[in-house]
């Protein structure tokens, strides 16, 4: 249930970052799937991300990031982490 | 010796022979033992300085590794990386600081008589500098482990098919394929054949040929129209393709025959629309490596900034990267324009979309056609300050040459030499477009016919020897 709620969070983010309101994320879903997510696009992204969940993101989390899913652990992880 | 010497014609089959005919064990210390003989063939004395390189790679990693607290792994880091940029460092840039001291010095009336310090920069340090670097920031961030053999670590600083321009790969590529069996498989054996026949010919019959004519234009501009400077500045990044993607080609292909993937560096670079897309597919090895080191940790500091903050790190990224290839003003402003062109690209990326979608010019030929053109001639235009000629002195002639002297026709030593030219450009760009567009169907080196391959082999290996130029031309990256 707390994955869907922020994946629905993060396609609004996705939409408005890059610019497509037609974006459908799901767990799979990697940089190859949408045009417009690129190395430029991704940062502004992450800081969206954090900006969002009121998190602070490593820079070598970022890096292994390799799909929507990883984005949403995490979150999660980092979610858990505040609580 | 050079993938172009007369020597590697013997080096390269010997090593071949005596590689498969070793033991599986002994096989990648086999090629260390081959990668300091050509290195060392080039200059005893650099291996000195490759050798001092491959032992603070070695330690490093291993003692970041080792590090308890990640205080403490981020300060070995940083004394790791001042340690293996000071080479580089000194051997690129000594001469232009201690000229501009003397200078100094000058202006203020004291003459204070420098050293002068005769030396060559080490061939490929830049190179084995950065998979350096790269190394140990992958240990540092916990990509990889650090490598225990001092002997895979050595092999992959210096592997003769990349140790002198590249392509910049990364040790969790590397390590695994260097302790892997390394057995003989036909089909990489033959792929690797291919890649370094078009190797050859992208160097000999192309970039050496537009590397004749270019030279005349640009060592005697004040000579020359504006006609035939344009066509030197049009033709000069098809030169430093055919030069920088030939010796790949025959770097990854000579790997290949050994049975190690190494990383594709160019990716049929004159069909990228855009210059975003141009940089994803033009040196590709230094471009991720850029990106990852330089670009992503600028971005990453600077990411609350959102746009302004991704067009700081872009300018700062290229500016380095025009640092990197020479300390001069011509090469800071082509890393300015570079990082520009992005940074107009990445502002207006958005409404272009909405244009292109508006119009549906996504599926028009003229339009694509456009963009390519537009992209090369934007690439050409900024490759006058990158390394097209020698000084800004010069970049302002051939400017002033193409804008304002209309006079008289193109320069052409002689109709066989511009027929050659033309005819060896038409096959790349054949080559290319096959590619590109119909990557499916196979080429006639492919082909299933025995004789056809063997044919098809015979003309290229007869087009190098007929249409190419052997001269004493180095390939233009060895300089970085």
């Amino acid at each position: 249930m707390q994955r869907k709620i922020i994946e629905n969070q993060l396609t609004e983010i996705f939409r408005d970052v890059f610019g497509d309101r037609s974006i459908v994320i799901n767990d799979g879903t990697t940089a190859e799937d949408i045009g417009a997510w690129d190395s430029l696009s991704h940062m502004i992204m992450i800081g969206d991300v954090e900006k969002k969940f009121n998190i602070k993101l490593k820079l070598r989390e970022i890096n292994k990031l390799k799909n929507v899913s990883a984005l949403i652990d995490l979150i999660l992880a980092h979610e858990v982490q505040l609580i | 010796m050079t993938f172009t010497s007369f020597n590697f014609l013997f080096f390269f089959p010997a090593v071949i022979i005596i590689f498969y005919a070793l033991p599986y064990g002994w096989r990648w210390k086999f090629i260390l033992f081959a990668s300091y003989f050509f290195y060392i063939s080039l200059k005893p004395v650099y291996a000195a300085i490759l050798i001092g390189i491959t032992i603070i790679t070695y330690l490093f990693p291993i003692l970041i590794e080792k590090a308890v607290s990640q205080k403490r792994k981020k300060k070995i880091l940083i004394y790791n990386v001042i340690l293996i940029l000071l080479p580089l460092v000194f051997f690129k840039y000594f001469d232009v600081i201690n000229t501009s001291l003397v200078n100094l010095l000058k202006g203020l009336n004291l003459h204070f008589p420098f050293p002068e310090i005769p030396f060559f920069m080490p061939l490929g340090i830049s190179y084995y500098t950065f998979m350096s670097l790269s190394y140990s920031i992958d240990v540092y961030n916990e990509e990889i482990g650090a490598e225990k053999k001092f002997g895979i670590v050595a092999l992959f600083l210096a592997f003769f098919p990349t140790v002198l321009s590249g392509p910049i790969e990364r040790a969790g590529n590397m390590f695994p394929q260097f302790k892997s069996t390394l057995e003989f498989n036909y089909d990489k054996f033959v792929y690797g054949l291919q890649l370094m026949l078009w190797g050859y010919f992208m160097k000999f019959v192309i970039a050496n040929r537009i590397g004749v004519y270019n030279k005349n234009i640009f060592d005697n501009t004040i000579r020359h129209n504006g006609h035939s400077v344009t066509v030197a500045v049009l033709l000069y990044p098809i030169q430093v393709y055919a030069d920088l993607a030939g010796y790949s080609f025959i770097a990854i292909g000579a790997a290949r025959v050994m049975g190690i993937d190494v990383m594709q560096n160019f990716k049929r670079p004159f069909f990228a629309t855009s210059m975003s897309a141009f940089w994803r597919r033009w040196h590709i090895s230094l471009i991720k490596w850029l990106t990852d080191y330089i670009y992503m940790p600028l971005s990453y500091s600077f990411r609350k900034y959102k746009m302004a903050g991704i067009v700081t790190a872009l300018m700062i990224t290229f500016i380095i990267s025009g640092i990197w290839h020479g300390a001069a003003l011509t090469f800071v402003i082509w890393g300015t324009l570079q990082g520009i062109f992005l940074s107009v690209e990445a502002i207006t990326n958005k409404n272009k979309k909405a244009f292109v979608k508006t119009y549906n010019l996504g599926d028009r030929r003229w339009y694509l056609v456009l963009s390519c053109l537009f992209t090369y001639i934007l690439f050409a235009f900024s490759e006058i300050f990158g390394g097209a000629v020698a000084n800004i002195h010069s970049v302002l002639l051939v400017i002033k040459k193409i804008f304002l002297d209309f006079q008289g026709p193109v320069y052409s030593e002689s109709p066989s030499t511009t027929l050659f030219l033309i005819f060896g450009i038409s096959l790349l760009f054949l080559a290319e477009i096959k590619e590109e567009f119909f990557s499916g169907s196979h080429l006639l080196v492919n082909s299933k016919n025995v004789l056809v391959r063997h044919i098809s082999y015979s003309v290229i290996i007869m087009i190098i020897l007929l249409a190419g130029v052997f001269d004493e031309s180095q390939f233009i990256y060895f300089q970085f």
